[in-house]
């Protein structure tokens, strides 16, 4: 392929959008719309309206958040650490990756503050200097969580955007109408200068190096907010790495949830070919192993312990009230998974859309699952809860982060080259060992 | 030019704006409108800002005649405690004591006279009923105009000679009050009077008359008998004086005697009582007399009568009574084991142990059904066999409720009314509406009265029906007295200003009989208001000046004594009282109603609403019920078996027909009843008595038949045969605990009397943690309960509700458990089987609150330090810092923490009752115990302003001050003599869920089990 072939392939998504997009925004929109209605009427009446039923007192924005965390994390792994272990099929879907990272990140992050009761007071839980002299707790996971997913919007943001430079310049190159301005601006006076490009290598490799301890550490840390309370069924050691798992097995299926819409919508079809495809769902089947494992491992260790309070836990969890999200949950996450041990299978298109969709509902109930059976059947009987029923202020605000999600996502890709012009050159042309190094 | 126009120019207009916008969003940062704030300028001469006044007073929730004392800030009552002095409750109060703040509050409550005019064609909402009631209502009126009316009519009747055709109905009273009322009803020319309770224990007292020729009730000490055999007797609940019985009962129950005090409890449903029993017999409603007649028979046949000085004529005629109803007998005709029949009657006339070590009870609500005074004379004559009479049963010189009219009475008042008899009818806070069986039987017969005056406090049922409302003032707002007993003379003082446009009945009732009686009022009525008459009355009262003394009776320092002590009263020794010569006409065999129905309904007394009165109280509607865990409604408790049997299940809907009505009520499950037998309890069902109680759960007494029991003249509530269809409907009633088994989770722990005698008791392990310990200098704040003496009666939780201004949240909220009670108790029970000899009750109640733990695992969550350790061991909570991540929640193993999920409302004037010492908590903040840090401080206070250092006794939490058992104890744990740290090294003692290491500063003493078997 031509560098003038890819330009062009890749720099016309960028071109004015048809009524297919503009219907998808339109929707989209409408979705976020209602989400912020229904935030709005919680602002205004109280946590009240949200389902919740003692002691259920974390629910689906919980759930959200660990959700969005988690799909963000495939993002970083792909561009990253794929990026440092030179897989280089990694290219074609780096890109939009990065950018679901970023924007998933950003839909998470609002999560928590929905979630508390009195949102108009979250940054109580950031440190910032003040003249009450209040500070705030660092023994308290949720602290930690800040510090995480600020750490992680920061990098991840920057290494999205470094990539983007010489992209940008091309766009600029290009580009006709009013964002012209905005591309300069964001090219940072992109040359190509062997110099620049130099300079560029070395950057995008420090920041895959610092991105890297990230996507074990972020989603570590989310599960400490459960790991580290005394709730049997969250305070568990192999939570970190089951999350992290967990996170990264979500996460691609996201990817493959959106890319496979994304091409066809965008040409990208010589772009993004079955092989990534198929890379992507072999890290599925590697990831569902470790979440099936961590499954059993709990199941057994809750018996093992010989703790009633465990063992009650994992039994209600398994055939309590809520057993049938339990086993959709395994089902989803452990069963549906290994269809892709046949090849004719995850090289089809249709079956392998069809598998993360069932992967990315198996990963939301894993959350809520781990989240609501725990706090509904703990310690003392004479508070285990009734069945936890959400309202249709938690449904609207849930969809509205998918819209939001989808919004920031559908505006990315129109707006800038979904797939990296620079790695697609270099893939087309320059042999590996002639790239330049990282430092 | 200058045109007006042209003079508003561009920098008039810069300038307005420059001004008014700032001042405008100044004003807009307020979110509260400014309130005019008075200074007391010249302030009142006993209010100090800031600091509360205790009146002492009787409380008026039921006829019991507990002393209470209220607390008062700024003018206005805010708690309600147990007057300490006061001998029959010393110090406590139930549950309904604890909400009567929220009947003077009650945001229902009448605030002005109404009269009945007809409504224009526009306006004919709330019109009902039938002939005159047809196309009129109520409306607000002048008391003057309100009180002419009253007297024109009196008057009117008068003229025509027609004055006995008027009729007062008033609850039991007991004072200066009741002599009033009783001199009206003569004054206006021979009123009909009536005092009407729902619950007047009819059976009980015929009994008595029957028995000993006194119709009247004993008291009853129980914390004196070894062994308490009760026949249904819901003693701790409702029966009679319950704080006193439950003080008398942990009494007992703290005293480990050797051998152990026994408690018996023979009834049909396992009742909160029952609970606390060491055997449990359950049975068929109506075959308590028999048992007792059979035990009599055995202690007679026996020889072990221990009366002293018994001729033997009247042990013949005893042994007459009881012929044929021997212990085999009555086991085939009971189904009660002819053993266990023999074993309990030589255990209650014990030789060795002597006479009067025992006690039989009978005679409550839900064990009077047919014959329920012969069965009641059994069990009189079981007590006077055993020599309890005159020892344990105790028979005082006057007894206020042998004034109280019978079921009957009322009855025959309906039927005069339907007769046209009675041409007015004034009701003083009765709801004869509501709490008469027949249907609309008796709504209909006072429909048929041309003038009803009604001089109730809240709108009820029966309230609407009337022609005339002159509301009076709630016993808070009022002056008078209760004399429920010899001896026992408590004082009513008025605590706050009336809160609206109420009067006084005992003034209203001086007013209009001196209006309608002219100038011979002197002779018939007394001179002054009501107040003076009271203090007359008082002047009867004190006692005689002592012989030895010189100094003339000083009436006022008695009287003002009197008052600060919320009385007068002194011991008095029991009557000495022997068998009736007519006893002998009494067949004891009873029988019940035969009927083809398939299920016998037992309808008990409600400890929250009691007859129903108390449904309009918020927070006895909230607090889930001990037993079920119900909030805000009612349904029918039935077995698993009996559910099974007629196809429903938990929470679905069956139809209910008697021969006498038809309910339909959600079916809720209840295992400890004797096969056969549904329970419904009494309360709620209301249609008309406010936005609490309106449209909740349903009226028993629909399927009662109406006819009076023919010797007690009492209504038979229980032993009613019933038939039950389900529908295909579910109203499933919100229960606040799913389970009451505990899982192996031992929260609720209990050891028994024979190990704990061995010393086999096993000390909880210390266990290591990682972290040191916090440093408590000064004081470490806990806690010990006693889950042995602790009857789950609310009591404590209703006084946390109040202190604490915590919200209640409604019905809705309760079907997602979200109540806002810092202080649950939890009810653990290992089901007894109904049938078949002794049982024994293994019901847990667990007081639970937060445990202010050494080593909490709230306080590391939570990300800004809302809720941190103090210095003297409190768990404490900084609302204004708390974002609301209710994380704490999560890692509260014990799920104590409240989370504000809606912005907290107090209808007017139930704001009124909110404690000034504790914030007023917003939406979106958690909360929970604080160990009533507000009074705490209030002892750190009075002891520096004593200049001394803080003692044991000088802080005690709402929940403890309350408890009428004295299960809760609270002090400084550092402090190695306190009460406290002396129960928390208890052998007994032990911490909830010990292996998680929370280190709490509640200590639970285990329950002692004393099975007999």
């Amino acid at each position: 392929m031509s560098y003038a072939k890819i330009n062009a392939d890749i720099l016309r998504t960028l071109q004015p959008p048809g009524p297919v997009y503009f219907g998808s925004i339109a929707l989209v929109l409408a979705v976020l719309g209602f989400g912020v209605y229904a935030f709005t009427q919680q602002w205004r009446t109280g946590l009240g309206v949200a389902g919740y039923e003692h002691p259920i007192l974390w629910g689906i924005y919980i759930t959200n958040f660990v959700f969005w965390v988690g799909i963000a994390h495939s993002g970083t792994l792909i561009s990253a650490v794929l990026f440092l272990f030179r897989a280089k099929w990694r290219t074609a879907v780096a890109r939009a990756s990065e950018a679901m990272t970023v924007f998933a990140v950003m839909t998470a992050a609002l999560f928590p503050i929905i979630h508390i009761g009195r949102p108009w007071f979250f940054y109580w839980m950031l440190p910032y200097p003040n003249e009450r002299q209040l500070w705030i707790n660092f023994r308290s996971p949720l602290i930690w969580d800040v510090f995480a997913l600020t750490t992680y919007l920061t990098v991840s943001a920057m290494f999205l955007f470094l990539g983007l430079i010489p992209d940008n310049a091309a766009a600029r190159d290009r580009c006709t109408d009013w964002r012209k301005p905005i591309y300069r601006v964001l090219a940072l006076g992109w040359r190509g200068s062997t110099r620049q490009w130099i300079h560029y290598a070395a950057l995008y490799g420090f920041f895959a190096a610092l991105a890297t301890p990230l996507v074990v550490s972020v989603h570590s840390i989310v599960s400490w907010d459960f790991a580290v309370s005394i709730l049997p069924g969250w305070h568990s050691t192999i939570f970190a790495p089951y999350f992290v798992a967990g996170a990264i097995f979500s996460g691609l299926a996201m990817v493959i949830t959106l890319l496979i819409p994304l091409r066809r919508l965008l040409k990208l079809e010589e772009y993004i070919t079955i092989r990534h495809f198929e890379n992507l769902a072999k890290l599925i089947i590697v990831t569902s192993l470790i979440v099936g494992y961590a499954y059993i491992t709990e199941f057994f260790i809750a018996w093992y312990s010989g703790s009633t309070f465990e063992r009650g836990t994992f039994f209600d969890r398994a055939f309590g009230q809520y057993w049938p999200l339990t086993w959709m949950m395994i089902t989803c996450n452990v069963f549906v998974p290994l269809l892709l041990f046949w090849k004719r299978i995850r090289t089809n298109l249709v079956w392998l859309f069809v598998i993360s969709i069932f992967v990315n509902i198996g990963m939301w109930l894993e959350r809520f699952v781990i989240i609501v059976t725990s706090l509904s059947h703990d310690y003392d009987p004479a508070n285990w809860a009734g069945l936890y029923q959400p309202t249709w202020v938690e449904g609207a605000i849930t969809a509205g982060s998918f819209g939001l999600f989808f919004l920031l996502f559908l505006l990315f890709v129109k707006n800038f080259p979904a797939v990296s012009l620079t790695e697609m050159k270099e893939g087309s042309h320059v042999p590996a060992e002639a790239r330049p190094k990282p430092v | 030019m200058d045109t007006p126009r042209e003079r508003i120019g561009r920098r008039t207009v810069l300038k307005v704006l420059g001004s008014a916008g700032p001042a405008a969003a100044v004003a807009a940062c307020s979110p509260v409108a400014p309130e005019k704030i008075i200074p007391y300028v010249i302030p009142p001469e006993d209010v100090i800002p800031g600091v509360a006044t205790w009146y002492a007073t009787v409380c008026g929730e039921c006829p019991a005649g507990c002393g209470a004392r209220v607390r008062t800030r700024e003018g206005r009552a805010v708690k309600v405690e147990g007057n300490p002095e006061h001998p029959v409750n010393r110090g406590a109060l139930c549950v309904r004591g604890q909400a009567s703040l929220q009947g003077l509050y009650n945001p229902d409550r009448l605030r002005g006279p109404l009269q009945r005019r007809t409504a224009n064609a526009a306006a004919g909402q709330g019109a009902g009923g039938t002939g005159r009631l047809v196309g009129s209502r109520l409306e607000p009126v002048a008391w003057d105009v309100a009180q002419q009316a009253f007297i024109d009519r009196i008057a009117a009747l008068r003229e025509s000679g027609r004055a006995d055709r008027i009729a007062i109905v008033t609850p039991l009273m007991t004072g200066a009050l009741d002599t009033l009322v009783d001199r009206w009803a003569g004054a206006v020319g021979g009123a009909r009077r009536l005092r009407y309770e729902p619950f007047a224990y009819e059976a009980l007292r015929a009994a008595n008359r029957l028995t000993f020729g006194r119709d009247t009730i004993p008291s009853h000490d129980l914390a004196a008998a070894d062994l308490v055999v009760s026949f249904g007797a819901d003693f701790l609940e409702t029966w009679l004086s319950t704080v006193g019985h439950t003080r008398a009962h942990a009494e007992r129950r703290r005293a480990q005697t050797d051998p152990p005090s026994r408690f018996v409890q023979i009834e049909p449903r396992l009742s909160l009582t029952g609970s606390q029993a060491d055997d449990w017999i359950g049975i068929e409603p109506g075959v308590e007399g028999l048992i007792a007649a059979s035990m009599v028979h055995t202690i007679v046949a026996e020889q072990r009568v221990l009366v002293d000085d018994l001729d033997t004529e009247d042990l013949d005629r005893i042994a007459g009574l009881v012929d044929g109803l021997s212990a085999a007998e009555v086991a085939g005709r009971t189904g009660v084991p002819a053993d266990t029949l023999v074993e309990l009657a030589r255990a209650f006339s014990d030789p060795d142990a002597g006479a009067g070590r025992s006690l039989a009870l009978g005679g409550g609500v839900s064990a009077s059904g047919w014959d329920a005074a012969a069965a009641q004379v059994s069990i009189n004559l079981l007590n006077y066999v055993a020599g309890n009479v005159g020892r344990t049963v105790r028979f005082a010189p006057h007894a206020g409720w042998s004034q109280a009219g019978t079921y009957r009475d009322m009855r025959e008042l309906g039927a005069a009314m339907q007769a046209g008899e009675v041409e007015l009818a004034i009701l003083h806070n009765v709801n004869p509406v509501y709490t008469m069986p027949g249907g609309d039987a008796f709504a209909e017969a006072l429909d048929q009265v041309p003038f009803v005056v009604a001089t109730s406090h809240f709108p009820d049922e029966t309230t609407a029906r009337a022609d005339l409302v002159l509301p009076t003032h709630t016993p808070l707002e009022s002056w008078g007295d209760d004399h429920i007993a010899t001896g026992l003379h408590g004082l009513m003082q008025p605590v706050m200003r009336p809160l609206y446009d109420t009067r006084h009945l005992g003034d209203v009732l001086l007013e209009t009989g001196r209006a309608v009686t002219g100038d011979d009022a002197t002779a018939t009525l007394p001179s002054g208001d009501f107040y003076r008459v009271l203090r007359d009355g008082w002047r009867a009262i004190m006692p005689a000046p002592d012989d030895t003394d010189d100094d003339e009776p000083d009436f006022e320092a008695f009287w003002a004594a009197s008052l600060r002590r919320g009385g007068y009263w002194y011991t008095v020794e029991p009557d000495v009282v022997t068998l009736d010569p007519r006893l002998g006409d009494v067949r004891l065999d009873t029988r019940n109603a035969d009927s083809a129905r398939a299920l016998t309904l037992v309808v008990y007394p409600s400890l929250h609403f009691y007859d129903g009165r108390g449904a309009n109280r918020p927070w006895l509607q909230e607090i889930p019920d001990p037993q079920l865990k119900t909030t805000w409604s009612n349904g029918v408790e039935m077995t698993p078996a009996t559910a099974a049997g007629i196809g429903a299940d938990e929470g679905q809907l069956v139809t209910l027909e008697s021969d006498h009505g038809s309910v339909d009520a959600t079916v809720l499950l209840n295992p400890e009843m004797h096969s056969g037998v549904v329970a419904i309890p009494i309360g709620q069902g209301h249609t008309d008595y406010g936005r609490y109680a309106s449209g909740r759960g349903i009226n028993p007494l629909t399927l009662l038949d109406p006819v009076p029991d023919t010797v007690a003249g009492s209504l038979r509530w229980a032993g009613t045969r019933v038939d039950a269809t389900p529908r295909d409907v579910r109203r499933p009633i919100p229960r606040l605990q799913s389970t009451f088994d505990q899982h192996d989770r031992e929260i609720a722990q209990s050891v028994s009397l024979a190990a704990l005698a061995a010393g086999d008791v096993h000390p909880e392990e210390p266990h290591v943690s990682l972290h040191p310990d916090h440093p408590h200098p000064d004081h470490r704040w806990g806690m010990a309960i006693d889950l042995d003496t602790c009857t789950g009666c609310n009591a404590c939780v209703a006084a946390c509700y109040a202190e604490n201004n915590i919200p209640i949240m409604g019905a809705d909220q309760m079907r997602r458990g979200r109540t806002m009670s810092w202080l649950r108790i939890e009810r653990f029970s290992d089901p007894v089987e109904p049938s078949g000899g002794l049982a024994h009750p293994d019901t847990r109640f667990l007081p639970m609150l937060c445990q202010h733990c050494d080593h909490a695992p709230c306080e590391t969550v939570c990300p800004v330090f809302a809720t941190y350790h103090t210095e003297e061991g409190l768990n404490a909570q900084v609302y204004n810092r708390c974002v609301g991540t209710r994380y704490c929640a999560n890692n509260c193993p014990y799920k104590v923490r409240r989370f504000n999920w809606f912005e907290a409302e107090f209808p007017e004037p139930l704001n009124l009752q909110l404690n000034p010492d504790v914030t007023a908590r917003s939406a979106g903040v958690m909360e929970k115990c604080t160990f009533c840090v507000q009074r705490i401080q209030g002892g750190r206070e009075e002891a520096r302003d004593a200049a001394r250092p803080m003692r044991d006794g000088d802080v005690t939490p709402a929940c403890a001050q309350t408890c009428p058992a004295e299960a809760i104890v609270f002090g400084d744990l550092n402090d190695p003599d306190s009460r406290v740290s002396r129960l928390s090294s208890n052998d007994r003692a032990y911490h909830v869920l010990d292996e998680v290491n929370t280190r709490p500063a509640i200590a639970y003493l285990k329950k002692v089990t004393r099975g007999s078997a």
